[in-house]
């Protein structure tokens, strides 16, 4: 009889163990005390991140908002376009505001009335 | 009611010299049948001493031939500002460039002489193809240039 309850207690004991231990490992750690059962599945989770085989994928797409066109983009830049060296300028100075797009220079020689008017026959 | 008169005339005094201060004078050039590409070209304007004033107007609109237009390229360092909203598309070979412009009156019968630079891809550059004093009585008078020019004048 004293065996048999031995047996049982131990039984019990083991099962609980056996039993905690596994609903520990599947439930989150709400605080430090249950921390240690938990850490083996955390650290091992946090430790080995999916990794595609491919990350070029969606996460890059939308860098060019709000940017140049030309930026990324196949064509050329729309500033050089030119069928000859297109390197030239790389560096060099701004092409000039188109009349119309903007004031002409204030170089006292202009009044204010008619802007800048060209047509070629 | 004196006071009223006082202030009448007053800005009437200031008005009419800003209506005054300049006018739209028409410049014109014509190219030769060269035989090549559009031709660039620049007009800028140096004042009494031979110092450069200003720039009129900028036919060509990649920067990186302005250096060909030497003249203007030297006194001015290749500063496209220079020529912001005012430059237009380059002139081929035989064609009218017909430039109209509000210039101040102050440029004429002042000493101040108009410049035209001209280049063409593969061609000889032409610094200074025309250089003409800006006066009343010059208006309207046509004016040969050395090389790509066949004739420029303004009327005013």
């Amino acid at each position: 009889m004293k065996k048999t309850l031995t047996l049982l207690v131990a039984s019990t004991a083991l099962t609980a163990v056996i039993g905690t231990t596994g609903w520990s490992a599947m439930a989150t750690a709400p605080n430090a005390i249950q921390r240690p059962l938990t850490t083996l599945y955390e650290d091992g989770a946090k430790s080995l991140p999916v990794i595609l085989a491919s990350d070029d994928d969606g996460d890059d797409d939308d860098e060019n908002h709000g940017a140049r066109r030309d930026h990324g983009d196949d064509d050329h830049d729309e500033d050089c376009e030119d069928d000859d060296d297109d390197d030239d300028c790389i560096g060099g100075a701004p092409d000039p505001a188109t009349a119309g797009t903007a004031a002409p220079p204030q170089n006292g020689l202009f009044g204010n009335g008619a802007p800048p008017q060209a047509q070629v026959n | 009611m004196k006071s009223l008169l006082a202030a009448l005339a007053m800005t009437t005094a200031l008005t009419l010299p800003g209506l005054a201060m300049a006018r739209p004078v028409t410049l014109t050039t014509t190219l030769n049948s060269y035989g090549g590409d559009g031709a660039y070209l620049v007009l800028f304007v140096t004042d009494a001493t031979g110092a450069y004033a200003g720039s009129l107007w900028m036919a060509g609109g990649k920067s990186k031939y302005y250096e060909h237009l030497t003249d203007w390229h030297r006194v001015t360092n290749g500063d496209t500002a220079q020529v912001d909203g005012i430059t237009g598309a380059s002139v081929g070979a035989g064609r009218t460039l017909e430039i109209t412009l509000d210039l101040a009156d102050a440029l004429f019968d002042a000493g101040y002489t108009l410049h035209i630079d001209a280049a063409v891809e593969d061609m000889r550059d032409s610094p200074n193809e025309v250089a003409v004093p800006l006066t009343t009585e010059g208006a309207g008078v046509p004016v040969a240039g050395r090389r790509y020019i066949a004739s420029f004048a303004y009327d005013m």
